[in-house]
Formats: structure tokens, sequence, C-alpha cells
């Protein structure tokens, strides 16, 4: 029991004041048991209002604090430092929040607000004299971080994280690194090609010796929590002998070359979204990295045709399971492409019509005339927010680079092939920033844009041999349009990835949306609630190249800063078992969110124990426990139970 | 349901050199606009049916007559699409549109064609002057003739039709009901738009001056005709006709040097695009004018007989004038655009 409490009670200027008698709320606090000092102040954040307080107990030798004003989440680490500074342990204060729930709710009641801060300032006093001194926990961590995915945000990830000191065990699903960015060529606002970003980021991969890459690998489980994560990984082999390298050895790369010819596995090629097909040992283009072509285990049937040919590959090779040790993980598993429904727009109906994503990847098929179904394309459809800001469907949002995306392919194909003409069906362009000088360019040479509302979208149809879209343009005053088009292309928008299972296996929530979910989105964008779990990239929302990289930078350096030291300070508030009481029932376990609770032995019985590290001090497993065998540390039954007391007396 | 045709833009483009594809269709030329309406309003519709290539819609729409081009809206526009210009752009593909000969199209669209045109009616008189020995008395008689002879062929024969075909175009084939009443009660308003060019003066911009200098240029070129063709001014006895002559000719070259100047200098908005059919119109309206003063001017000082390449210069001018630039040129802006006036009021008192 604390006795030498102080009592602050703050006029926050006039906010509380007007409205709640502070004088009165002193005088009354004052008389009750164990105040040792009761003061008003004008602003209790003010420096000199701190400085005050911080005299106070050092001159009273004060063992508690309570300030009421405003919300905790404004200054309850404001005022926790006031202690601390003092000599106090920040723990043995309390707020009481007069001005939120107080003097701002109930303006129309001066008196009742009065009285309503009475009581919560008593109940603050109440829960402060049964406060505990607690102390932050450290436990070790490695400074190791596992990035997921070998994509831009990935690779870029990587190398920052490398620089930065930390060691980084890069993973990547598929055979070769770049993931959706090497699918692209030309890039807006640059030019660039997505191959070429795609290759400055792996010579710097290969680079640094803090980076190690495991290719064709994924996370089939984890244990372990922030600091010390235990991922289980698993790796698919590419069936090529790891010691050959197809750099300086043309000997082998046309060996290579054979064994690709002489495969008789011909599956449909998803590099190009379709439109053609590869053989079940291939490689996506020349400069693909890593060089070396990849066997794709789930179509090769091992009749062993390429082996007699190549003798650097290796059919009899395994799946290969490690478990690293990480003390942070980055998701950077980035999107999938909205595949529109069959008959969407007549999608997989009409044969002219394809997804941008397809359309990008035509274009590079297509070195001289634009092709597509032996018919030469001069007149393309663009159809926008396919799969986004969907009315009637669940994907909501807009996806944010697909009308730079559709406005500078449009831009690409008019300068590559001759007599184009685009027309752009949108629902209000969206080309933010700097990419806003596309449109204008694409205005200027003529494209030409149809807008229509979400409601009363473009409708496409076949017309004997023609394709035409009919619009009801509201930039022509809804006048009914006709547009005939070669190709139609769908902008197809951005979903997360089907397979998203390494979210689950990390226990990451996933927004509205259905992309993984961040804490707060101004103030912690990469961090999610799980402790040392990171989320950059596509994989957390529509995001760009550009934008990809900020947040995986970001990500990169929160992973760093939170590893860097060797050790990490968790909070002191969070469950503890008392094991003597607990019979081990496993509800506990169920209501917990986290995966913070583990059975141990303890005197010859089953006992729940709590994983400090990955408890957040939530209580969902208090109120389950049919023996009251959990307390949580800082809201102990003794502090919640006076404060009701104060509360209702 | 109109069909998006990307040809016409391309086609629009050979009269007039602005890109109006830049539109992004914001509507502020609208909305500037101080004599677009509600019922009416331009204009931003015709950039957008330009863009669309709906050249049916623009056809049948008088709205790009009730433009007088102050040039408000191009100066307002966000992203250089000069619709003011776009306007100008479409009256000239309409005056084409119009003229079933044809001849105004490929007058418009080909400078060459204007400047073979113009060369070879200057041959054709020159041939006339070659088989009348250059004799001044049977070339003056004979130019008075041709005066005649033009006004009224060129009228009955490319004009009225031309008008019919508008009248078509814009009435008939939109389905407007109008009554026969109608179009009696509203030829006052034909006459008074076509001498006034009152609407104009609605233009928000400062353009009073500008009213003024073009209303003298019609009364003042009305006026010379008058005086040329029926007072037969070269000939004429008469003092108050001959002075008449003299004081008309002069206001009609100073103030079309004053245009001429305007777009040289391209000051306005309205003169910073100058078609050749523009330059045609000014120029050749300031050399009728000026040389028809000149040549009164040397039958005064009885100097014509020795100088009848004076005359022939003239005259030249002024058949150039009146095969060309009237039947198939800019000069038919003064009729469309008032019985454009003339059949919006029928149009909108139904």
């Amino acid at each position: 029991m604390k006795k030498k409490i102080g009592v602050y009670i703050c006029h926050c200027g006039n906010n509380i004041s007007d409205y709640v008698d502070v004088e009165k709320v002193k005088d009354i606090i004052a008389a009750e048991d164990g105040v040792a000092i009761a003061k008003t102040t004008m602003f209790a954040c003010a420096d000199s209002a701190q400085n005050e307080i911080i005299q106070d107990i050092q001159d009273n030798n004060l063992d508690g604090l309570v300030i009421a004003s405003c919300s905790p989440k404004l200054h309850l680490f404001t005022f926790r430092n006031v202690a601390e500074r003092a000599g106090l342990n920040p723990y043995n204060y309390v707020q009481a929040n007069i001005r939120e729930q107080t003097s701002w709710a109930h303006s129309d009641n001066p008196k009742g607000a009065t009285e309503k801060a009475i009581q919560l300032v008593k109940a603050a006093l109440a829960k402060v004299k049964h406060s505990e001194a607690l102390a932050l926990q450290k436990i070790p961590a490695v400074n190791t971080v596992l990035v997921i995915g070998a994509g831009v945000a990935g690779m870029r990830s990587a190398i920052e994280l490398a620089d930065m000191g930390s060691k980084v065990h890069l993973i990547e699903r598929t055979h070769f690194v770049g993931g959706r960015t090497s699918q692209w060529s030309k890039l807006f606002t640059t030019s660039e090609t997505g191959e070429e970003i795609v290759s400055r980021l792996y010579y710097s991969v290969l680079e640094h010796d803090n980076i190690t890459l495991y290719m064709g690998t994924e996370v089939v489980s984890n244990s372990g929590s922030v600091g010390n994560f235990e991922v289980e990984l698993k790796k698919t082999p590419r069936y090529i002998d790891p010691d050959c390298k197809i750099e300086d050895d043309t000997e082998f790369e046309n060996k290579l070359q054979k064994a690709i010819d002489i495969c008789p596995v011909e599956v449909i090629d998803e590099f190009n979204f379709g439109l053609t097909k590869r053989k079940a040992i291939y490689k996506n283009f020349k400069s693909e990295f890593p060089e070396c072509p990849a066997i794709d285990a789930a179509n090769c049937t091992k009749c062993g045709d390429c082996e007699k040919v190549c003798d650097g590959i290796k059919l009899d090779q395994k799946e290969e399971y490690t478990t690293i040790k990480v003390g942070a993980i980055q998701l950077c598993t980035g999107f999938d492409p909205y595949e529109p429904k069959d008959g969407e727009f007549g999608y997989n109906e009409i044969d002219n019509v394809i997804t941008l994503q397809q359309f990008k990847r035509l274009i590079e098929l297509c070195p001289d005339k634009l092709i597509h179904k032996d018919k030469e394309i001069r007149n393309i459809a663009y159809i926008y927010c396919v799969g986004s800001r969907q009315v009637d469907g669940d994907n909501k949002y807009c996806s944010r680079y697909c009308c730079t995306s559709a406005i500078f392919t449009a831009i690409h194909v008019k300068d590559k092939y001759k007599n184009i003409n685009n027309f752009h069906l949108n629902r209000g362009i969206r080309t933010y920033g700097k990419q806003e000088i596309l449109y204008h360019q694409s205005s200027s040479q003529g494209d030409i844009y149809l807008q229509s509302f979400a409601d009363s979208p473009p409708v496409v149809g076949k017309n004997g041999n023609t394709t035409s879209i009919i619009i009801n343009d509201i930039l022509t005053a809804d006048k009914e349009i006709e547009v005939e088009a070669d190709l139609v292309v769908l902008v197809t928008g951005m979903i997360p990835r089907k397979d998203n299972s390494i979210g689950n296996i990390l226990k990451v929530p996933y927004g509205r949306d259905n992309f993984f979910n961040e804490i707060h989105p101004k103030l912690k964008p990469v961090e999610t609630v799980i402790d040392g779990v990171f989320i950059s990239g596509a994989c957390q929302a529509p995001l760009n190249i550009t934008e990809t990289s900020k947040s995986t930078l970001s990500a990169a350096s929160k992973a760093n800063s939170l590893l860097k030291s060797g050790e990490i300070e968790l909070e002191p508030t969070i469950a503890q078992v008392k094991s003597d009481i607990c019979n081990w029932c496993d509800k506990c376990t169920l209501a917990c969110p986290y995966d913070a609770i583990s059975k141990i032995e303890h005197k010859g019985k089953q006992v729940a124990a709590i994983i400090e590290a990955k408890c957040k001090g939530c209580g969902m497993c208090l109120p389950v426990c049919p023996e009251n065998a959990i307390d949580l540390i800082g809201f102990s039954d003794v502090e919640i139970e006076t404060m009701i007391e104060a509360l209702i007396e | 349901m109109s069909k998006v045709n990307t040809n016409f833009s391309t086609d629009l483009k050979k009269y007039g050199s602005i890109n109006f594809n830049e539109c992004y269709n914001c509507g502020n030329c609208t909305a500037v606009c101080s004599l677009s309406t509600e019922e009416s309003s331009f204009p931003r519709e015709m950039v957008r049916y330009s863009i669309l290539g709906l050249d049916k819609d623009i056809k049948s729409s008088l709205k790009p007559w009730l433009c007088y081009y102050c040039g408000e809206c191009s100066e307002t526009c966000p992203r250089v699409a000069n619709p003011g210009e776009l306007m100008m752009i479409l009256r000239r593909w309409l005056i084409t549109k119009y003229d079933w000969t044809g001849l105004s199209g490929v007058l418009f669209k080909s400078l060459t064609a204007s400047i073979v045109a113009f060369a070879l009616v200057a041959i054709l008189v020159i041939i006339v002057g070659f088989f009348k020995q250059f004799n001044t008395e049977a070339l003056l008689h004979l130019g008075h003739y041709f005066e005649m002879i033009s006004i009224a062929s060129v009228f009955l024969i490319i004009l009225l039709p031309n008008i019919i075909r508008m009248w078509w175009f814009t009435i008939i084939k939109t389905k407007a009901k109008v009554n026969f009443l109608s179009y009696l009660k509203a030829i006052w308003d034909l006459i008074v738009h076509m001498f006034t060019q009152k609407r104009s003066l609605e233009c928000e911009e400062e353009n009073t001056f500008r009213w003024l200098e073009h209303f003298l240029i019609v009364i003042g070129y009305l006026l010379l005709l008058f005086i040329t063709v029926f007072l037969d001014w070269f000939a004429t006895e008469s003092k108050i006709v001959l002075w008449s002559g003299y004081i008309v000719s002069a206001l009609v070259f100073i103030i079309t040097f004053d245009f001429v100047l305007d777009r040289i200098k391209k000051n306005k908005e309205i003169n910073k695009f100058s078609h050749p059919s523009d330059w045609f119109f000014v120029i050749w309206l300031f050399l009728m004018a000026f040389s028809a003063f000149v040549v009164r001017v040397f039958i005064d000082a009885h100097l014509i007989d020795n100088n009848i390449w004076v005359y022939m210069v003239h005259i030249i001018i002024l058949a150039q004038w009146a095969m060309l630039i009237v039947p198939f040129g800019k000069w038919t802006h003064f009729l469309y655009r008032s019985f454009a006036m003339y059949f919006d009021k029928l149009k909108m008192s139904q």
C-alpha cells in the first residue's frame, strides 16, 4: 500500500476547468487516505509543471503519482517519464482521464462532470495504492532477419538490412528472383525495364556476405517469438547441380538448351500469363537470375531425357528441410493480379479480351508488329478498374498503380508500333503525383478517354467479326458511344496472393481487403501485431514499385533497430500463471490470440505457462480460467477491484 | 448510338493547327463563355464531339456559329486545348460541309490548291484582257458587267443552295418542328444579326472597338459593293457618288489594314492562329478596297488610259474575291452565321 501519493488535477487550459470544478476535485481528493499532496495545474504536460511534479516527488519522497488530465493515449508515456526522472517507478503512476471521459463528454452538465471526475480520480488513487514497481523485461535477440520473397521489396530490404549489419536469410518460393517486376518491361516513369532493376538488385544481393539467398524455398512452420523465431524452411530442388554455373561455360549452356528443347512436357507459361507455353525445364528470359534454368517439380515427369543430354541435371535431388533462427521476419510476398471471371467484360468468352498483365507480356513477345491471335492490332480499348473499386464484389479498394500503368503502356505501344489508337474507358483517372504527366502525354498524343459511372459499366460485345464496346460516356452528356476495338485490355488491379499460407503460419492479421494488415496506417505502417513480424510491399496493399521500395526500406530499418542491440525490451504488463492453482484445462490457450501460452510440468502436474516474449497483456485468458489462476501484471485483481469499489462508492 | 471515329480529328487538324486532344473535360471553357447557356452550352461539347469524331452531331449543330470568338475560353483552358480556335476550325469545316460543290473543302485543306486557284483566276483575267487588247474603255465596261453577273450567279448557284443545305442539316435532319409563321416572325432577327453582329457585344471580353471595326467593315463593304456595282462608281459623274466611293473604300482598307496588323502581331487570343483562309480574306478585302480607291484616283487624274495595268490588278483581285473567297472561302461566314442565329431562333421558338 502506497501511503504518500501525489495527485495533480489539470485544467488543460480551459478544456477541463470550463466544465469540471478542478478546485473542488482537488479539495475532496486531498482529504483521502494516503494523499500527501494534491494540487491543480494549468497544463500538467508543460515543462514547468513537469519540473514542479518532479520536485514534489523528490522533496516529499512520494511513493505514488496520479495525474488527472487527458487520455493516457496522449500523455501516459510523458508522465511515466516524469515519474522515472523523479526516481519513482513509472508503473507507480496512474492516469485519470477527466478530459475525454468527463469535461468533453459532459459539457452540458458541469456539476455531474465534476462528480464523475472525483470518482475517476478516486479510482485512479485506489489503483495506484496497490500498484507495484515493475521493470521492462529484457530478452536476448539474434540480429538476423528472415526476408520472405525475393522480389523488388525483398531484395531491396535484404540489401539495406545487410548494410546496417543484420544477417539476412532471403528466401524465394520460385526458382528465379525478381517477382512480378521481372515480368514487366518498361516501367513508369523512368522507362527503365523491370529486368534492369531486378538484375541491379540481384548483383547487390550476391555481393553481400551478410545475405544468404535460398531459391525454391518456403516457410513451413514457425515456433519461437520476437528475437528468437525458429523457422522451418522447405527447399524444393532445382534439379540442376549447384556447382554448375552458366557464365563463361557456353558448352554447359548449350547442353541446357538441348535439355530444354528435348523436354516432352509442355505447360502453360505463367510468366506470360498463359499467352504461351513452356517446357517443364525452363527459364523465363535470357538474363533471368539465377542464370541456370530450373525444373518445375510439379510438372516434370522425370522421364530422364534431359539428363541424357546434360550431365548437370540431377533428377535425384530431394526436398530439403532446415530450421533457422531469426530475430525478426519481414514479409515481402507481393500480390497476384486480379483474374477476371469468365464473361466479365467478355473475358475468356471473346477471344480478343485480355488483361493488362497479359498485354504487357504480349508487347514483349511482339517486336515489330502488335499481333494477337494472328491479327494485327490497331485499335486498343482499355477498360479500367476491373477487379478494383467493385460495386458488388469484395474488392472495394483502388489498386492505385493501374491507371498509370495502363496509360504508360498505351504511350509505349503507340511509340513502339505504327497506327495505334488507344481508347481509355475509365471511371475517373487517378494518375496521382508525378504520374499526372503521363496522362497529359497520352491525351496530347490523341488517346481518347471515355468515362462511365460505376453502376453502368461499359459492355463488351461481339458484332460479327468485330468486337465493340458500348459506354454511356458521362463526358459526352451520357451519350451512348460505341468503340470498335481489335483488342480489349482489362486493366486489372492487385489482389492478395492466392496462396497466402505464410500469413497463417505467422498469424499475421488480414485487413478488410484481405491484404496483410499493419498496426496503424500512419504511426506503425509496417509493423504487425505480431512483434518482430514486419510487412512491406504489395502484400500489404496495392503499391507501385516506388512505394514498395519506400515501405520495404521502412520495414528494414524497423527490423534492424529492433535487433541491433542484441536485446529486446518488452512491456512488463503481461499475464502470469499461478502454477499451484492451475489444473491445465486448455481454455486459456484457445482464448489466446497470440499463441503465447504453453504447457509445462510443475510439481508433477501439467500447468499453463506464459511465453513472455509473445504475451501482449491483452487479458483474454483471464476471464476464461475456471480456477482464476491467471493474473495480469499491472492489472491485478486487487487493483481492479479496489478501482471498482472507488467508482461505485 | 454514335461510333467513335478517330479519323475525324486527324482530318479536322487540316483546318487549323491546334491539338484539341489536350482537353481533359474540365468544362472551364463552357463555364466562362458568356454566350453559352444551359439549353445550348458550348464549347466543351463541341470539343468532345471533335475528339470522338461525332461528325454527324457537329454537322447538325448550329453551336459553332453561335460563338463569336472572343477567346476567353482559350485563355482559361488549363490544358491549352484552344477551344476558341477549335470553334473556328469547326466553322471552316462546316463551310465545306454546306458547300455542295466540295470546292471549299479543297481550298480550305490545301494551301497549294488555293494558290493554284488564285493563279488560274488571274491568268483567266489576263487572257480576257489580252483579247480585249487591254482597251481601257472595253475593260471598264466588261469589269462592271462581270461584277453584276458574278454577284447574281454566285448567289444563285452556290450560296442559295448551300444555305438550303445548312437548313436541311440543322433543322430538317434534327427533326426540329418549326411552323411556317415562325420563319416569318424571326426574319427580322436574321436581318439585324446579318448587319450588326450585335450578339458579339454580349461577349464578356472588352471588345466594343473590335465590334465597331467589324461593323464598319460590313457596312463599308456592302456600301462599296452598292456604289461600284449599282451606282457604277468608276463611271459616275455624280459628286456625291464619287466621294462616297472614296470614303467607303478608304474606310474598308484602313480597317482591314488594322486587322492584318493584328494578325501579324498576334497580341490577342483571336489573332493567335491564322489559317491561310483568314489571311486570304483580310488581305484580299484590303487589296480590293485599296485597288478600287487607286483605280478611281487614276481615273480622276486621267492616268488610267496609260496605266491600264492598275485596273487589271484591281479586276484580278476582284475576280479572285468574287469567284473564290465569296463562294468557297471565309466570306461565307457572313451568311452562315446570321442564318445560324435565325435557325437557332426558330429552334428555340418551338
